[in-house]
Order: structure tokens, then sequence, then C-alpha cells
């Protein structure tokens, strides 16, 4: 018995729209119109019926009155008529026709915004329960009523069965309903995407969807997010949000692409983010703010790290441990002298190998390359070429350092010639 | 310990010339951003068989049916207004809603009218390449699988923004029209008196060509594409007023431009008793009336709209279309990524390019049938759209107050009836 329950039938949600629920005596009470999931549950059980009876009028029927699902009625106990009520959900409780059938979900396997064609439920433990999330062409097919038509078609001209493609509900975030993600970000199952896979998401669902996801993620992810994201979206993201949560999330966010957001933003609304920052982040974007996008100043980020030339190997690397998680470039520890001149570098390697009492000075290169704040993009692509950089500082003309190239700046700003 | 660079160091003078001149580039780039959804849905509005009809409307009827362009534009309006609020307040494309709120059954089958109807229209598109290209002598050969190439190429491989703002620039052209109305010195107390006191006229030619107007100026693509713009650029309702004059500049540009196409036609090619079947034809004739110029300027008006078409309408049918399914749907993705798009959009414009090129393609009735579909299908999705706007579950607040829906319906109900007619009288 617990066996066949086990792999017991399977229902398309779809078919039960418009069945008749009869009680013993063989009385009607209604056609199915929609029904109650709980989403709470790992493997969400179908809790109530909404039906629609005589004057069309909607109403809730517990689950509990159900004794046998029929392949064209649902048989209820005798009792259940007088147990009607108007409808209502708790939440966590999700009406799968309005909430989720044609809606937008993501499919967090494949990191893909795609929309519900069908919901399969199956018996399990003797509940029906939510089970995969139909969005393949053969769900649509069975919608329209063009399933058995299109594939017995297919098969003939080309000898291709169509597949089906179901998601497993364990991998699928709706995000249709508010009260949906009003969980902790770290327990929707978002939590598992990479940012720059959640970005792509965003990018794709539509603008309510889009701002709920958004909105629910905690700051440090919504500022990887919102790094990764288009410019365009990055605007509309931030647009509707309370300045005191966008200005958390710009702190978090690398000095340059926090620049480059504000810049994609109105004069006014970014100078109030800027006032709303905390003064050393807001400074650094200012300074970021006077260069222009399309050289070396406009790339440059300000999160690096410096020291001066007697500073010892030892006191460099406790300096370094202690800023590693607020910088944007680890990798090269950059040498300045009182005037702010950049004196030499020494990659991570080369500190972590000296003598902990050596000063700097004596291990650094003091031929460092560097590009000058107004360099063209094709300029600095050419010296990462060239030098088989990771990070390439920018100087003025007294030598001065004002900031750090990555890498990465680099590979966004030439990806587009790439394609 | 310094990990920042020290703030007092001042910016160095030689920044300060570029960054001006970029604070301006600049700003000219965010007029240009500005110019809204409406204004470029209107223009692409303005298409090969816009032209066409207004060519025709004018030198059969002179100005006769000039009056009908003012009914016509204030029902642009009030329906690209609900598509504009529409975007806004749900910030989802037209194709979403209608999947989202009537299911995929319905859905599946307006996708199938929808698809129909743009292929027929993009057919016509590339019949006013190839006739306006066959004016420069250009054998369709040519210029059919040329301007195919070009636009899938420009649209995939490019950016389409760029071409948009290209193409939107080139309208500038249409200014021509304007130039040519006023140079052939119209009459205009017997213009204002024929806008002024319209005559009815129900012969059947009459009925039809008004039917044409109207279908080829609201035509059901529209509805979709000016949506999926508005909520792309990331309108929200705090933009509304902003939008709701955009959508009447747009759709009354698209009138004036109309209106002189057919001022010009009547006045030239009306008074002097010539008859015309095409755009083609109105070119040629234009050339012993108002010289050779003024007809290359309509030719080159004729190429540019007709391009502008059919270098939206395949992209928008794919969107729309994707948009309903949910399929991936982005010119960066790649192919594997999001087929459907692909095969969508090349189809639409290999077939639209390929039925031109069939010899002695007729490129007038592919026109006029595309205008019928448009015909036929504008009032389901009109339905659709009065449901949609109607809903508080989409709309909240911002549902259609009584007056706009009473004259929403009578412009349905017009339309529709309008409609009925065109296919009658096309099956005829």
């Amino acid at each position: 018995m617990e066996s066949l329950d086990h792999n017991g039938a399977v229902w398309n949600f779809c078919d039960f729209l418009g069945h008749r629920v009869i009680d013993h005596q063989g009385h009607a009470l209604g056609r199915v119109v929609d029904l109650v999931a709980d989403l709470r549950e790992h493997d969400p059980p179908i809790t109530g019926v909404i039906l629609s009876g005589s004057h069309r009028r909607r109403q809730h029927l517990s689950w509990t009155w159900v004794e046998e699902v029929l392949p064209d009625s649902i048989k209820v106990r005798s009792g259940a008529f007088d147990s009607l009520s108007a409808v209502s959900t708790i939440p966590g409780e999700v009406l799968l026709r309005k909430g989720l059938l044609d809606k937008q979900i993501v499919d967090t396997g494949g990191a893909k915004v795609v929309r519900v064609n069908d919901l399969q439920l199956r018996k399990r433990n003797g509940h029906l329960v939510l089970s995969r999330v139909d969005v393949g062409m053969r769900g649509l097919l069975r919608r329209v009523g063009l399933l058995r038509v299109t594939t017995a078609l297919i098969q003939w001209l080309f000898g291709y069965t169509m597949p089906d493609n179901l998601i497993a509900w364990r991998l699928v975030q709706p995000v249709g309903s508010p009260d949906i993600l009003r969980l902790k970000f770290s327990q929707t199952r978002l939590a598992r995407l990479h940012p720059a896979d959640l970005a792509d998401i965003i990018e794709d669902l539509d603008r309510p969807e889009r701002d709920r996801v958004f909105r629910a993620l905690d700051i440090e992810m919504a500022a990887e997010v919102l790094e990764e994201a288009d410019p365009k979206v990055q605007v509309q993201l931030i647009q509707h949000m309370p300045t005191e949560e966008v200005s958390d999330v710009l702190e978090q966010m690398s000095p340059s692409e926090a620049t480059d957001l504000l810049q994609e933003l109105e004069a006014p609304h970014a100078q109030t983010l800027l006032q709303e920052m905390e003064p050393e982040a807001a400074q650094d974007v200012r300074c970021l703010l006077t260069h222009d996008e399309e050289t070396a100043g406009g790339m440059m980020t300000t999160s690096f790290f410096s020291q001066p030339p007697l500073a010892t190997v030892k006191e460099a690397l406790e300096a370094l441990r202690r800023e590693a998680s607020d910088l944007d470039v680890i990798y090269y520890i950059y040498v300045e002298d009182q005037q702010g001149q950049l004196v030499g570098a020494v990659n991570l390697r080369e500190l972590l190998t000296s003598d902990p009492q050596a000063p700097i000075e004596s291990i650094m290169v003091k031929r460092v390359v560097t590009a000058a704040l107004d360099d063209k993009k094709s300029d600095i692509a050419d010296l990462f070429v060239k030098y088989g950089l990771r990070a390439l500082p920018v100087v003025d003309h007294e030598g001065r350092i004002h900031g750090v190239i990555r890498f990465k700046s680099l590979l966004e700003a030439v990806a587009p010639y790439l394609r | 310990m310094n990990v920042r660079p020290p703030a007092t160091t001042p910016r160095t003078e030689s920044q300060k010339t570029p960054r001006s001149r970029q604070g301006y580039w600049r700003r000219l780039a965010v007029i240009l951003a500005v110019i809204g959804p409406g204004i470029i849905t209107s223009n692409v509005d303005n298409d090969a068989g816009g032209i066409t009809t207004y060519s025709l409307a004018g030198s059969e009827f002179g100005l006769r049916l000039l009056w009908s362009m003012v009914p016509i534009t204030g029902a642009l309006i009030l329906i690209q207004e609900m598509s504009a609020r529409m975007g806004v307040v749900s910030g989802k494309g037209l194709a979403a809603l209608i999947r989202e709120q009537f299911g995929a059954a319905v859905t599946f089958y307006l996708m199938i009218g929808i698809v129909l109807t743009n292929l027929a229209n993009t057919v016509a598109e590339f019949a006013g390449v190839v006739a306006a290209l066959e004016l420069f002598t250009v054998p369709r050969y040519y210029s059919a699988p040329v301007a195919a190439f070009l636009v899938w190429f420009l649209v995939l491989k490019g950016s389409y923004k760029t071409v948009e703002k290209v193409f939107l620039g080139a309208c500038v052209f249409y200014v021509a029209y304007i130039v040519s109305g006023f140079l052939s010195k119209p009459d205009w107390g017997s213009v204002s008196r024929e806008i002024l006191t319209p005559r009815l006229d129900f012969s059947t030619a009459a009925l039809t060509m008004v039917i044409g107007l109207v279908g080829t100026t609201i035509a059901p693509w529209m509805q979709f594409y000016l949506q999926a713009a508005i909520v792309d650029k990331g309108l929200s309702a705090k933009d509304y007023r902003i939008i709701r004059w955009d959508v009447i500049v747009g759709s009354v540009t698209v009138s004036v431009i109309a209106f002189f196409i057919i001022l010009v036609c009547a006045i030239t090619i009306h008074t002097h008793g010539i008859h015309i079947e095409s755009a083609k034809d109105a070119a040629l004739a234009l050339v012993p009336l108002a010289g050779k110029y003024a007809a290359d300027l309509f030719a080159l008006g004729l190429l540019n709209a007709s391009l502008f078409a059919a270098s939206i309408l395949p992209l928008s049918t794919a969107y729309t279309v994707c948009e309903a399914f949910g399929w991936e749907s982005s010119v960066d993705c790649k192919f594997e990524e999001a087929p459907q798009f692909y095969i969508l959009y090349s189809l639409m414009i290999v077939l639209g390019a390929g039925l031109v090129m069939i010899p002695n393609a007729p490129l007038i009735p592919i026109m006029y049938f595309s205008q019928v579909l448009n015909g036929v299908i504008l009032p389901v999705i009109l339905f659709f759209m009065i449901r949609l706007i109607n809903d508080p579950s989409v709309m909240g607040e911002h549902v259609n107050g009584r007056l706009a829906n009473l004259f929403t319906w009578l412009t349905a109900v017009a339309v529709s009836l309008l409609s009925i007619v065109t296919v009658v009288t096309a099956v005829w």
C-alpha cells in the first residue's frame, strides 16, 4: 500500500479544473476552480479546494473532507456542504491557479526564469502534494488542447517524441505572491544562486516580481547582484527603494561600481544618496565621480592597499589582514611615500615569502607599470596584455597614485567588443 | 597606516575640459533617450502600408476623407494611452498580462493570430522597401535579400537602440511631406472647410478607404510594442504624465504627417485626375507634377519607413511570443539559450523578404491583405485591453474611469464594425 502510494498516480493540476465536487448522496457541491496549497512545507500539501457553486459563488472547502479523487470528479464525505466557507488563505498558502499557473517562477536548478504551464500533483504518504512544475511545450499544448494532435504529427513526421519538461518543486522559487518572499533571504531557494545568475534572473523577471525579489535580498547579496546587473536595470531596481537602504547597499559595493551606478542616476538623486552614505565611502565615490567613465580615472577603484616604504613586511601583512575584507585589490601592495607618490609595488606572494622584519622598500619592485588618469581604454588594455597584470595603478602627472584598475573592470570594458 | 590616497590632492586641470564637453554630450544623450516610446511607436506606424494608404486616400478622394483623420487620431490617442497606462502601472507587457489573466489556451490562439498578422505586415514592409528601391531602378532580387540581411544583421549583431535612433533621426525626412504640402500651395480655405464639415460618403470605395486608414493607423502590433517599450524603459506611475504627453505628441505627429501626405496627393495627383494604385505610382506621378526631387524624397521616405518597420516588426513579434510563453528572449543571448526567439525572429524576416521575391508577387494585394488582418485582430486585442484595464487586480486605482470606458467602448465598437465591414468587403 505504501509503495503504491509512493509511486502513485500523478495528476495535472489543470485537469482538476472544472471537475465536479460530489458528496455521498450524489449531490453536486460545485465545480473546482482552484486548489489551495501550503507552500511552507517541503512537499506542499493541497489543503483546500475552491469551488464555484450555485450562482457562481466561490467557496472554500478544506481538503480534509475529500474522500477520493476520481478521474472526472472529487468525492467528498457527507456533511461537507455545511462546512463550505468564504475564500480565504492563511499566510504561506497559495491559490495554485491564481498565484502560480501562467506566472513567472525561478528555476534555481537551471538558473533561469520560466512560465508555469501546469503543475503536477502526486500522492505522497496519503497526501496530495505539489511535486513538479511543468514548463515544457507538452504542458503548453495540453493546456491548449492540441497535445495529441501535435505529438502524433511530430512523431509521424520526424519520429521524434516531444519530451516533458518538468522541474521538481524543490528547485523552484515562486515569486508571484508577496508573502512568499517574506522569508529570510537565506531560507529562500534564491540563496543558492550565484550573484551573477541572480542578476540575470532579476533582469528576466517582470517589474513587480523583480522589485519583490530584489527587496528580499540581504545587503551583501543586493550589492553583489547590483554590481552584476545591467546599468538600466540597476537604476530601475533602486529607483523606488528608500534612500537609507540604497546607501547601505552602495557602501557594500566596490567604490568603482558604486560610482558607475551613481553616474547613471539623475544628479539630485545621486547627491541625496551620497549624503546618506558613510563619509568615507562617499568620499571615495566623490573622487571617482570627477573622472570620465571612458578613461583610466573612471575605471579605477580607490579601494586598494598601500604602505609607506619603511613599513616592515610583518606590519604590512597585519594591516592587510585587517583591511582585506574591504579591499577591491589585495594581490598587489603599493608603496607610497609621504607625498603620495607611487615608489614601488610588491605582490602578495613576495610579501608572504619574505623576511617579516625586512622593510618593504627592500623587496619592492621600483619600476611599476602605471596608467595616467586620462589614458583611454585601449591604452589600458594594451598595458594589461603586454605586462600580464592583474591590476594596474593609476597615477597623476606628479606620479601620485589615485587608484587601481582591476582586471575585472577592464574585462567589463572590453567585453562588448568581444562579441 | 594609510590605505587610501590623501584626499587633499587637487584634481589636475587637464581633466576639466574633456569633462565639460562630456557633460554637454551627455545632456544631448539624455534628451535623445527621453524621446519616448510613444513617439517611436507612432513613427513606426507611418510604415509602408501607412504611406500607401494615405497616398491612395489623397489621390483617389482628394480632400474628401481628410476629416476622418480627426476621429482616427482621437481613437489612436485613447488606445495608446491605455497601453501606456497598463505598462506603467503593471510593469508587464501586454502578452504577459493576457497570459496571466486569461490563461494559456486563449494566449496560444491569440499569439497565432499575432504572428500571422505581423508576418503579413512584415511582408508589406519589404514590399515597401522593394517598391521604393525600384523607383531608383534597383531590382527586387537585390533589394529584398539585402534589406533582409541588413535588418537581421543590424539588430542581432549591432545594437537595436542605435538602429532605432538612426531610423528615428531619418524620420525627420517626413518634414519633407509637410514642406511639399506647403509648397504645393493648397487652398487652405477649402482644406479647413473639408475638415470642419465632414461629408459622410457611404459608397463602398470610400468606406473601404476609411477602413484602410483606420487599419493602418491603429495596428494591433503597436499596442504590444508600445507597452513593451514602456516596461523596458522602466517607466513607472510617477512618469505617467510625461508618458501621456509622449503618447499624445506621437499620435498627433503621425496624423499630421498622414494629413500632409493626403494633402499633397490630393492637390497634385487627384486634381490632375491621375489614377494610382500604390505609393510607387504616387511617387512616379509626382515627377511631372512636383519635380524629380519631390518624387525622390517621397521614395526615400517610403524606404526609410519600410526599413524602420521591417526591423521592428519581426523583433516585436519574437519578443511578444516569447513573453507570453516564458521563453528566453534577448538579442544578448546565444542561439542555444533562446532558440525560439531567434527562430521566430529569423523566420519572420526570411518569410517577409522571401514572399516579396516571388516573381510577379502581387505586392499591392499583399499590403491590402495585411491591413485586413490588422482589422480582424484589432477588436480582439481591444477587447482584452478593456478587460485588463478595468481589472483592479492588474490596475489597482488606475482602472478606467466611466467616461474613459464610454469612449473606449465606442472606439472598440466602431473599429469592430469597420473591421467586420473590411472583412466582408475583402471576401467579396
